[in-house]
């Protein structure tokens, strides 16, 4: 097992500094465009309709870059909620905390590739 | 004369046993001085990273779900709870990445492949460069003032 995650070391740091260079990336964009624009009524209309969505988040490109902003930043995420729980003293509930972080970040990954996958379907 | 030489051995256990250490304890001033605030709120940007992503999976379920959830999603945004989570995280997301992107010189080796690694400046200036331009292209872009 130890070998076997010291080969896998370089995924998983990938998946965490992925994370975060997308997430810092991407995210911010979604969040003004989307949740806030969206959300005050100032971006509407035809920029946010269903259609024009769809057509973005299928296009394959489009598929690719969503698919990147959703799966990769809940990576960086929990790892850094992980280490701020640890320290903050809680080292030694580190192995259920590690679990539930790395669990949710598996969780949405999946979540992320059916979302995108059916769509295509 | 041999008499004189230190004794190498005279501290070792009678039985191999485990390096006893102190237990652990925060550093000096931990949380709340010198740069422990600031590393400390990158961490708990975390949260944002970890939350938004979610917010933005359940959209793309909302797309597949149809036009009535689609449109759903956005006017709950609407809500007041949303709207200041949404400005609290771009706040907070955009300070993560620029703090990030001034941090990523350190953890760069001195060469990069064939090249020299540029001045620290020039790669802070070219990452803070990349953020805006993908912050603003992908405004307009999303908002439609672009094709």
């Amino acid at each position: 097992m130890k070998t076997l995650m010291l080969k896998l070391e370089p995924v998983i740091w990938l998946l965490f500094s992925g994370g975060m260079m997308i997430g810092g990336l991407l995210l911010p964009v979604f969040v003004l465009v989307v949740a806030l624009g969206g959300g005050l009524g100032v971006v509407g209309g035809e920029a946010l309709g269903y259609d024009r969505m769809l057509a973005l988040v299928t296009h394959p490109i489009g598929s690719l870059v969503v698919l990147a902003a959703m799966a990769l930043p809940v990576w960086g995420g929990a790892h850094h909620l992980r280490h701020l729980w640890i320290d903050f003293g809680g080292l030694g509930s580190d192995s259920l905390v590690g679990f539930l972080c790395y669990g949710t970040a598996l969780a949405s990954s999946i979540a992320a590739i059916l979302a995108v996958v059916r769509l295509h379907a | 004369m041999s008499e004189l030489r230190p004794r190498v051995d005279a501290m070792k256990p009678r039985a191999p046993m485990p390096t006893r250490t102190a237990d652990p304890r925060p550093p000096d001033k931990f949380p709340s001085r010198g740069r422990y605030p600031s590393y400390l709120a990158f961490g708990a940007c975390g949260a944002f990273l970890l939350l938004s992503a979610q917010l933005l999976i359940r959209g793309v379920w909302a797309l597949g779900d149809g036009e009535a959830a689609w449109d759903a999603y956005i006017v709950s945004f609407g809500h007041p709870v949303y709207l200041a989570y949404h400005v609290a995280a771009f706040i907070g997301l955009t300070w993560f990445a620029l703090r990030l992107f001034r941090l990523f010189p350190a953890t760069q080796p001195n060469r990069m492949g064939p090249m020299k690694r540029p001045a620290d400046a020039v790669l802070v200036a070219g990452l803070y460069g990349v953020f805006f331009t993908v912050l603003a292209v992908g405004t307009l872009f999303l908002g439609g003032a672009l094709l």
